[in-house]
């Protein structure tokens, strides 16, 4: 029927390498090229990627709600979420500032985790989407997830910058080390989920 | 003059090998390249693996220009923002320093880890892989070195700092006088540098080229150079 059939690598016993890529018998049991461990398939990643996941929907809630920078001045001190930094912004007129903050701390975390619950439940075959999509969406958290860094990074330099003597200092608040959690979590989140999964659930089910 | 030689394929030790696409998991055959060209997966339409033009010389030029931009931009601060008679200074050490001073020991070292440590890891290790790899050589621990270059490539955030630091610009320009120093042009350069290395090769050619270079193959390949 097929003119040409896709054989698939695990389905000859062989794995290519996580760290090199070179295709061996997954029996060897590590790479004969740079030594890593060989697995079909990235060990326990549905489970892996879920941990991570969950670790960062917990710490995205203090990273929200707390203060990421509190300001001391010669009135008295002020505490700022990101959230009110976002609208302080807005409300000044400065919106490439918003814009910028907005996206990369509140937009592109809650789309990341968003879009690997999407992919884990795919892997699952708890909910279909076209490969292409899948794929996108595997490629696009991979990129975006360390931008979010950014807030973390201002809150650094901030708190550098900003130490006139008595007049004003900014010293970082809780949300800043949670939302770094945050970053880190979703990244090893789409670090160890493998995006063989999607495939092996598409051949699972027969196509007509 | 030809100092280079176009579409040279890079060495690999075995002839016919075959290749598993990393995101569907399809075996297919694993053709050699012309500089350039890249192999996509017949079944899902992944990009496979590229050869990248002059892959070792762009990776051993941008990384030795890249430590020494490091170094520019660890010696001098990128700005001073004078204000209200007081003024300060920042660098990568001297915010971390801000931070451990405020109580967040944690976030400096997580700063110190992003900024300093992993892009120098990464640079590092790449200079020490492909400046040997032009004369074929590989030094000792270089397939240990090659694992820990791929593990710190997206904990390198220096790109992602200078997006801070554009923010925080804008957020304090109307507060303080501000000065650019070299630090800031330094970084800069910097963040091309590193992006122009490891943009420079590809990651299989690394580990095939490392591969014979450490340990020269068993059954040689004809030399592509000859005639």
């Amino acid at each position: 029927m097929k003119s040409e059939p896709v054989r698939f690598a695990a389905d000859l016993g062989l794995a290519s390498c996580h760290t090199c890529g070179k295709l061996s018998p997954v029996k060897s049991g590590h790479c004969p090229r740079c030594g890593s461990g060989l697995h079909l398939r990235k060990p326990d990643s549905l489970a892996r990627t879920l941990a991570f996941l969950l670790g960062s929907i917990a710490f995205y809630i203090p990273a929200m709600s707390l203060p990421v920078m509190n300001v001391s001045g010669l009135g008295g001190g002020e505490q700022s979420t990101i959230l009110s930094g976002v609208v302080t912004f807005w409300e000044m007129g400065s919106y490439p500032v918003a814009i910028i903050i907005f996206t990369a701390s509140v937009l592109i975390p809650i789309l990341k985790i968003a879009a690997l619950a999407w992919l884990c439940l795919a892997a699952t075959g708890r909910f279909s989407g076209t490969h292409k999509k899948m794929a996108l969406t595997y490629h696009i958290t991979e990129l975006v997830g360390r931008w979010s860094m950014v807030d973390v990074f201002v809150v650094a330099i901030l708190a550098c910058l900003v130490r006139l003597g008595n007049l004003m200092t900014i010293t970082p608040g809780p949300a800043a080390l949670s939302f770094a959690a945050v970053v880190i979590l979703t990244m090893l989140s789409a670090m160890s989920f493998d995006p063989r999964l999607l495939w092996d659930q598409r051949r699972a089910t027969p196509t007509p | 003059m030809r100092r280079h030689h176009h579409g040279l394929p890079w060495p690999r030790r075995d002839r016919d090998e075959q290749v598993a696409c990393e995101f569907c998991d399809a075996v297919q055959p694993a053709p050699r390249l012309r500089e350039g060209e890249g192999a996509y997966c017949g079944n899902c339409g992944e990009l496979l693996y590229q050869n990248r033009p002059r892959s070792l010389s762009r990776a051993t030029g941008f990384s030795i220009a890249a430590l020494i931009f490091m170094l520019l931009a660890h010696s001098f601060p990128f700005l001073t923002m004078s204000a209200a008679g007081a003024s300060t200074k920042l660098s990568l050490i001297r915010c971390a320093r801000a931070l451990s001073h405020d109580g967040d020991v944690l976030l400096s070292w997580l700063c110190i880890f992003f900024t300093i440590i992993a892009p120098l890891a990464l640079v590092g290790s790449l200079l020490y892989m492909s400046a040997p790899l032009l004369y074929g050589r590989a030094l000792p621990g270089a397939l240990q070195i090659a694992r820990w270059f791929q593990r710190s490539e997206p904990w390198a955030m220096l790109e992602v700092f200078l997006l801070g630091f554009i923010v925080s610009l804008l957020k304090l320009g109307h507060l303080a006088e501000i000065h650019f120093n070299i630090g800031l042009w330094s970084l800069v350069a910097l963040v091309i540098c590193i992006a122009g290395a490891t943009a420079g090769i590809d990651r299989r050619e690394l580990w095939d080229r490392l591969e014979l270079a450490v340990d020269p193959a068993p059954k040689p390949e004809p030399v592509d150079r000859a005639g």
